[in-house]
């Protein structure tokens, strides 16, 4: 073991050109300011442009893995016309926005709306930027601007062939006043957007340059770890703090909120291991009596409840199921679950009288500020949010809970740097969870076998009932039926049914929910599209047929069903030994399918050969970052419903580690073949709604190899696994 | 609507300007909420909260449902003579509730 | 938010002339699913006011820039004035842009007050101005207007409404 070598990061890298100056996110994180390595002249708020040329790109919204600095720098590094390999980028801070009156915008990233949400601003800023550069050079010749133009990076004064470059004429642009008129340029002559372009963070991950939140390092910083109530809404009881005061490292032992501990240490390590040797006492409050089971009899009930929200209604469903012909009818149900960012929730704080600093990942810097400034009672020009590239977010650190306790916690110890770090039984346990429901589906046949109505019930958790009632609509949560909406260019269902009844029996228990990755297609998507299966089969009908009926109004749907039919090759019959299974479903403004080829061997064996997806986002900014992405969340999405939940029990979540809640490994993963189908015309997101039909694709494909349906999760219940 | 807190100087200085805090409990239903099956939680918010100095109004306020929960008011009066500075919460319901504190102006 | 020009009347005229910024206030945001009609904010205001003008100024509103859910909103409004028998605040009042109900609360001082400042914590259900409005003992009325982010909410915000 002695003689192995060297493992250099570098030397797995063989010969990438980095393009892209790199990433000046947090590099050297010096104490107060994470971009005091710009130097260089504001174009714009946007640009950046140094006198090397190197041209720096401010983006508003988090990276997460999903690719989107890199695409925002692509689109406006596409209106400005300057040469990609000089681009690097930074994150302005929340305080910064707002004391430039929102200047960036907002900087909320989730939703699958980092790229829709801000692609006109930064291309209108990026735009902005060219024209001011191409009119400070022709104010320096003195020459008209309409001579003159700007292809990467160089302006050059047609008539004369004169030439300039950004970084000459960056500093007497940026004191030019902001044009007024602006023409974006047309998708169809992008040069650097929509390109497969390597992303601008890849080098500094593989050669461990890049910082995360679990890597602040600070002068003089202590670390904590913290245990909040295991049982949602207890509270912290008493603690016996004097036996741990001695042990090594420990500096102080903090309450934080009314429900949680922390311990302050030197170390990390020595936190953790302290506030494990903690005595505390716990009122675990009423909720301690809630379990899976009786969350589960709570939810059955809400299937046959009189009363519940309308989603999206059509004739008279209930009339025409008890008229139908021939009825079919299934009960679903779908568990919590966990992000499981591999990079467990961390907040470093430092706090002094007159001011509070924060650096964290974060979904939001702007909610990261407002909770660092309601946390540490100052006012806002007072307090600022260092954001760092997160290690995974899929929705958790759009929350703040972390941030809060890191405030407090650094309250407690003025002008000490303080970073909390949580252990992985405290994040899984603590977790806001992809909410739990059930679902009863009836489909009734007329005489001849078609199709006529169709009542889906769901029976469960809002979301917004629980983190953003503001938004419910006289008590109906209009996300509980994301990709299952009469209309609307966000989320609509793809099948025209004459009588259609989609309702919600809304049940909030205790647990906290949130915003999980996909948040309610990843159910939605199995009922809807596992049970279309079953409606098929019971017609006697192709699944694919059988769709496409139900499908003439609505061509975008049917579009990406159809390649992903073509992609698997559904006309032609499969190899011996392989089913078929497809799905499609429209969220987050994008249209996605997924057609998988799977073997079953000893009955509960999966062996998924091949999947094709198919994703219609509009426009496509970056090809290659979506087939990622894609493929990415399919890993998330197989790897829940094979592998995943959180059960309840004595009020509080049991699953506290991967031992218990497991994912998949590459060897389980086809490589994935990517239909990337932009119409046009409208942009759609891409981070969320691929994920939700590779499940019922291979749940379908199972049934068709096994004629067993399986509609309870995760499939591991069922003693199913990868082969 | 049983937990009040004041917050008035046990002394002053006569005309000098003091600052009165109060914080009562109580969850100022607002009438938008919904419970954990979506059913509406009726109104019910203190609407009204007045002050007096030995029996005159130095201040009053009219609540409405955009006031947060476990209603938090902080003002200034001068401190003008010794004696009883009493705080009174009405609610939609009728129910009311009393804080005294005394003050000791020389 | 779009600008949007009200119903003119005599009164709501001189208002929105003499406000200045004030206008941006009172025009609301288009129609959502629940917040109130153009015309609720601007009746709650006209009923403090009735025909008279209000001005920027005197009065000033704290609110922070940034809240997360709106559910705890700290507020603190003074109003510049001697507080003497000839020249104090009769009356401060708050209203908002976007809640269900556009007052928030409404405080009534007298000389004895000393200063016409008064702390609160208020409730936001989304981004949007919060308003002041302070009437002086000669009938003066005077006002302020801070923009608050309820950041939740902009997490929350559907581009394709």
């Amino acid at each position: 073991m002695n003689d192995l070598p060297q493992i250099n990061r570098r030397s797995f890298v063989i010969g990438t050109a980095a393009v892209g100056g790199g990433l000046a996110l947090g590099l050297e994180l010096p104490f107060g300011r994470a971009q005091a390595a710009t130097g260089g002249p504001e174009v714009n708020a946007w640009v950046v442009v140094r006198p090397d040329e190197t041209v720096v790109i401010r983006v508003a919204r988090s990276e997460m893995g999903q690719g989107t600095i890199t695409g925002l720098a692509q689109l406006v590094a596409e209106e400005l016309d300057c040469d990609w390999s000089k681009v690097t980028v930074e994150y302005p801070t929340p305080g910064q926005n707002v004391a430039r009156e929102r200047v960036w915008g907002n900087m909320s990233t989730g939703g699958s709306r980092g790229i829709r949400d801000s692609q006109e601003l930064v291309r209108k800023g990026g735009a902005a930027a060219r024209l001011m550069l191409i009119q400070a050079a022709a104010d320096a010749w003195n020459v008209p601007a309409a001579e003159c133009g700007a292809v990467g990076g160089v302006i050059t004064h047609k008539p004369s062939g004169r030439t300039t470059t950004f970084g000459k004429v960056a500093e007497a642009a940026g004191k030019l006043d902001p044009p007024k008129e602006i023409q974006l340029k047309d998708p169809k002559d992008w040069k650097i957007a929509g390109k497969p372009l390597k992303r601008l963070d890849t080098m500094d991950k593989l050669t461990g340059k890049l910082t995360y939140g679990i890597d602040v390092k600070l002068p003089g910083m202590l670390n904590a770890a913290i245990k909040d109530c295991p049982v949602f809404g207890g509270t912290l009881k008493s603690f016996d703090a004097g036996k741990v005061a001695g042990m090594r490292g420990v500096k102080k032992v903090v309450p934080v909120g009314d429900s949680a501990i922390a311990v302050v240490a030197d170390t990390w390590w020595q936190a953790k291991t302290a506030i494990d040797a903690l005595p505390i006492v716990w009122d675990e409050g009423e909720n301690a009596k809630v379990s899976s089971a009786s969350i589960a009899e709570w939810l059955k009930a809400g299937l046959d409840a009189e009363e519940a929200f309308v989603g999206n209604q059509n004739g008279d469903a209930k009339a025409a199921l008890a008229d139908a012909a021939k009825k079919v009818d299934a009960v679903y149900a779908y568990p919590y679950q966990n992000h499981a960012t591999m990079e467990p929730m961390n907040a470093t704080a430092l706090y002094a009288a007159d001011k509070c600093e924060v650096w964290c990942p974060t979904q939001n810097g702007e909610t990261a500020l407002a909770a660092v400034i309601e946390a540490s009672g100052l006012p806002g020009a007072k307090c600022d949010v260092h954001k760092l590239t997160l290690g995974g977010g899929f929705g958790r650190r759009i929350f703040t809970d972390f941030v809060r306790q890191a405030v407090a916690i650094a309250k407690e110890m003025p002008g000490t740097p303080v970073k909390l770090l949580w252990s992985r039984e405290e994040d899984m346990t603590h977790g806001h969870y992809h909410p739990v429901t059930q679902a009863k589906m009836v489909g009734g046949f007329d005489a001849s076998g078609n199709l006529t109505a169709l009542h889906m019930r769901i029976s469960g958790q809002s979301i917004l009932a629980s983190v953003f009632p503001q938004n419910l609509q006289n008590g109906r949560d209009p996300a509980t039926f994301q990709g299952l909406n009469p209309s609307g260019a966000e989320a609509a269902i793809g099948y025209t049914i004459s009588n259609l009844l989609i309702d919600h029996s809304m049940r909030n228990p205790h647990v906290p929910p949130g915003f999980w990755r996909g948040v309610n297609i990843n159910h939605n998507a199995i009922y809807l599209e596992c049970f279309m299966d079953e409606l098929a089969h019971a017609a006697g009908q192709d699944p694919v047929a059988f769709r496409r009926k139900l499908m003439a109004a609505h061509p975008k749907h049917l579009a990406v069903l159809n390649a992903a039919a073509d992609g698997i090759g559904w006309e032609k019959p499969a190899p011996q030994g392989i089913h078929r299974g497809i799905a499609q479903m429209m969220a987050f403004g994008s249209y996605v399918a997924a057609a998988a080829e799977i073997s079953v061997t000893g009955g509960n064996k999966i062996k998924i050969h091949r999947i094709v997806a198919a994703t219609d986002p509009g426009y496509a900014v970056n090809p290659a970052q979506i087939e990622r992405q894609i493929a990415g969340s399919f890993v998330y999405g197989l790897s829940a419903v094979f592998y995943q939940e959180c059960t309840v029990k004595a009020g509080r979540i049991e699953q506290e580690n991967f031992d218990t809640y497991g994912s998949m490994r590459i060897a389980d993963m086809p490589k994935v073949e990517s239909v990337i189908m932009p119409s046009g015309g409208f942009w759609g997101g891409v981070g969320e709604p691929t994920i939700c039909v590779a499940a019922p694709a291979v749940l379908n494909a199972f049934f068709n190899a096994t004629g067993k349906r399986i509609r309870s999760f995760p499939l591991k219940n069922h003693n199913l696994s990868f082969a | 609507m049983t937990h009040a807190l004041v917050n008035v100087p046990a002394r002053a200085k006569r005309g000098e300007i003091i600052e009165i805090k109060t914080l009562i409990s109580h969850p100022m239903e607002t009438g938008y909420r919904r419970d954990e099956v979506g059913k509406a939680i009726p109104r019910e918010i203190i609407h009204r909260f007045t002050c007096t100095y030995n029996g005159v109004e130095v201040f009053r306020a009219d609540l409405f449902p955009a006031i947060s929960a476990n209603p938090f008011i902080s003002f200034f009066t001068r401190a003008a003579e010794s004696g009883v500075i009493a705080f009174n919460w009405t609610a939609d319901n009728g129910e009311t509730h009393t804080e005294t504190a005394t003050i000791a102006v020389d | 938010m779009s600008d949007r020009q009200l119903d003119s009347t005599a009164t709501r005229r001189q208002f929105l002339t003499v406000a200045g910024s004030l206008i941006g206030a009172v025009a609301v945001a288009p129609a959502q699913a629940a917040p109130p009609a153009p015309a609720t904010l601007a009746a709650a205001i006209d009923e403090i006011v009735g025909d008279a003008p209000v001005r920027r100024g005197k009065v000033k509103l704290e609110v922070p820039p940034l809240v997360e859910n709106g559910n705890a909103v700290p507020l603190t409004v003074s109003v510049d004035s001697p507080m003497t028998e000839r020249e104090h605040v009769k009356s401060i009042h708050i209203f908002n842009e976007k809640n269900p109900q556009p007052n928030v609360a409404s405080f009534y001082l007298d000389p004895r007050a000393g200063r016409a400042q008064v702390s609160t914590r208020i409730r936001l259900a989304d981004s949007q101005k919060v308003i002041a409005i302070a009437q002086l003992s000669d009938d003066s009325f005077w006002s302020d207007n801070v923009d608050v982010v309820v950041t939740l909410a902009a997490c929350l915000e559907n581009p394709q409404k």
